[in-house]
């Protein structure tokens, strides 16, 4: 289980997902002990993706005026009669974003950055995996390494455009802006991507924030 | 395209061809003390921002609490970045549990949560010898290097390398930029050195650089091997005159401005006596002087100055003093140059040559040195006098100048001269470029009123010079 759905989130990035201060997501694992995250190397908390989603049906509830602590028993309830059983795919709740990317530790980085974001994310690491999970999943935007392997990465642009897809971002580790932009990209951004400037280019295609919806 | 990264120093800045790349690995190597670590905190404080700060990691090596206890006395260290823009972090807890996955967790956490601009693993070497056998070790910087170039982070990776890892180490395959420093010792003295060994994407200055340590951080002062110019540079053709009338006329009218000139005699010939009649003649022609001294203390030169008439009391005149103990040529051209551009010096005597020789590691260095700083003072219009102490008392077998002769423009060689009963002295121009001097040795006294030409030798004088 925890290989499948290891600790990846902060205790700052679930905060900042469900719109909880850290304080309280500390005082909630002291106090109640129902959701506790794993800790790192270092000894910082790392939520999984079923700890947000636990988290956020807590919130959800606290929000709408349960106690936290009949919010958490009734956590433990369902987790208990295993009526739990995974998350939910973050992007059936929001907007989905297809990261096309060649290199293993950009697509890690790009992911997490989307996802503490409140983006739903799917990966891809070459052309016709591209191809495939834009058919199966259809996301909002694409972002596409131009040098993604099995193809060119414009060509990508082109056959993702067709598909509908209506927003893609093309990033290079080149200088590639002019071939980005002709393939029909909205916009280019060369790597290694800034987090900030990732999520406000992503926020400014989409026209929304993730959390605005 | 790429961002250059600033040190806080232009001259190590310019070294680097503008400055280190953004987002590359760098490798800062040397013995302990040679000031690794101050150098990659000067990089993190110049550059850090709250936004994207800048995070030091130390390992095993030495301790966090010794680092920051050091690093407190540096002027660039800013209490109140600390926390902020700057964090320090011990990495050596985690290596000793963890041991390298440990180590990658972390990073890629603090990428994830500190979002920073610069990243130092200090010590890096020292993360070898955790590694489960050259494969792990292998894996483990496949794994790193992938992770900080995923991300936009300038790294430092410190270590305690000698030059021989460059190329057997595997770590080094990753690196955009190696800089090394190093210290050689020669006697008493200690010179410290930098050189860039790797430079990924840049051009940069090839060759041993001399650096302090100071507590502003490392100053370099790069060597100086200015290449010949062949380009024209116009100076003015209204001659210089040294001071001493009967002098110029044996130089046709005096010195070429920009000209070079060697001063060449044995101790008590009046060889700074002459270079204070050249400098002090500038506030005659409104010429801004500038006498750099080794040989003398200010006092010392004041009461001789006084004994003419002059004093370096005068605006317009300049005294740079620096006791030849400790001297390093390299910071002392850039001190000398830095004086001539801070004065508008036109004129200037540097007392003596054989000073700056003794500060040189060696020969070919020296020339180099002195070659780029005429070319320099040339192409500015500014005119040199150099004096060169020469042991033989009478008679000269050879110029014992270190190749200086060919590089100065006009050669005089001041002499005693066996008289009847007492001691004479005489003057001779052995050269004079791009113009005609008058050969024969002259006859010269000391006065107050400095240099009193007579006249010329006759042949048995000279011969028995």
């Amino acid at each position: 289980m925890a290989d499948q759905n290891p600790g990846i989130y902060s205790i700052g990035a679930v905060g900042r997902m469900l719109g909880v201060p850290p304080a309280r997501l500390r005082t909630w694992e002291e106090r109640y002990g129902v959701v506790t995250a794993e800790r790192s190397d270092g000894g910082h908390r790392l939520y999984s993706r079923d700890h947000v989603e636990q988290l956020r049906f807590v919130a959800r509830q606290v929000e709408q005026g349960t106690p936290p602590g009949d919010a958490f028993r009734l956590l433990a309830d369902q987790l208990g009669q295993e009526r739990w059983l995974t998350a939910p795919h973050a992007e059936e709740r929001g907007l989905l974003i297809m990261l096309a990317e060649r290199d293993p530790f950009s697509a890690e980085f790009g992911e997490y950055f989307l996802r503490t974001e409140g983006y739903g994310t799917v990966l891809a690491f070459d052309f016709n995996e591209a191809e495939l999970k834009a058919e199966e999943r259809s996301p909002q935007l694409a972002i596409v390494d131009l040098l993604i392997p099995g193809g060119t990465g414009t060509e990508l642009c082109e056959a993702l455009r067709q598909r509908g897809i209506g927003r893609i971002l093309a990033i290079s580790t080149l200088e590639s802006r002019d071939e980005a932009l002709a393939a029909g990209a909205d916009a280019f951004l060369q790597k290694p991507l800034e987090p900030l400037k990732l999520v406000s280019t992503v926020k400014d295609l989409l026209g929304a924030s993730a959390y605005l919806r | 395209m790429t961002d250059r990264l600033s040190s806080g120093s232009d001259r190590l800045d310019g070294t680097l061809g503008g400055g280190l790349m953004a987002n590359a690995i760098n490798f800062l190597l040397g013995p302990p003390g040679s000031g690794k670590t101050i150098l990659a905190q000067q990089y993190l404080f110049h550059n850090a921002t709250d936004r994207r700060p800048g995070v030091y990691f130390s390992t095993v090596s030495e301790p966090l609490e010794k680092i920051l206890r050091y690093a407190q006395t540096l002027t660039f260290f800013d209490r109140r970045a600390l926390g902020k823009s700057v964090l320090y972090e011990d990495l050596g807890g985690v290596l000793n549990e963890k041991g390298l996955p440990g180590v990658l967790a972390r990073v890629t956490e603090v990428l994830r949560e500190q979002r920073p601009s610069l990243m130092a693993i200090d010590s890096f070497k020292a993360t070898r010898s955790y590694a489960d056998g050259q494969e792990g070790f292998r894996r483990f910087l496949h794994d790193l290097a992938g992770r900080l170039s995923a991300y936009p982070v300038t790294s430092f990776w410190v270590g305690e390398y000698e030059s021989g890892d460059i190329i057997e180490a595997p770590e080094f395959a990753v690196a955009d930029a190696i800089i090394s420093l190093s210290s050689e010792r020669r006697g008493e003295r200690e010179s410290r050195s930098l050189q860039v060994l790797k430079l990924r994407g840049s051009d940069y200055q090839s060759g041993l650089h001399a650096y302090r340590l100071s507590e502003s951080g490392l100053q370099v002062f790069p060597r100086m091997a200015d290449p010949v110019d062949p380009s024209d540079y116009g100076l003015s053709d209204v001659r210089i005159p040294s001071g001493i009338p009967l002098f110029d006329a044996m130089l046709e009218d005096g010195f070429w401005p920009g000209a070079s000139t060697l001063v060449a005699g044995p101790s008590g010939a009046g060889k700074t006596l002459l270079g204070l009649h050249f400098v002090f003649n500038g506030l005659d022609t409104g010429e801004p002087g500038l006498f750099a001294t080794m040989q003398e203390n200010p006092s010392q030169l004041e009461r001789t100055a006084n004994r003419f008439s002059w004093s370096f009391k005068s605006p317009g005149v300049e005294l740079m003093y620096r006791t030849p103990v400790d001297l390093y040529l390299d910071e002392w051209v850039y001190d000398l140059l830095g004086t001539i551009e801070r004065t508008g010096a036109r004129r200037v005597v540097i007392d003596s040559l054989g000073d700056l020789r003794a500060a040189a590691l060696d020969d070919i260095r020296f020339r180099e040195y002195i070659y780029s700083l005429l070319q320099r003072c040339s192409r500015q219009g500014v005119s040199v006098i150099l004096t060169q102490e020469m042991p033989e008392l009478f008679g000269v077998s050879r110029l014992s100048e270190y190749g200086v002769s060919h590089l100065s423009d006009n050669v005089v060689l001041l002499q005693f001269v066996r008289g009847k009963a007492e001691l004479r002295r005489s003057i001779t121009v052995l050269k004079t470029r791009a113009s005609t001097h008058d050969p024969r040795s002259v006859q010269y006294d000391i006065s107050t009123a400095g240099f009193v030409l007579g006249e010329p030798l006759s042949s048995s004088e000279a011969l028995s010079s």
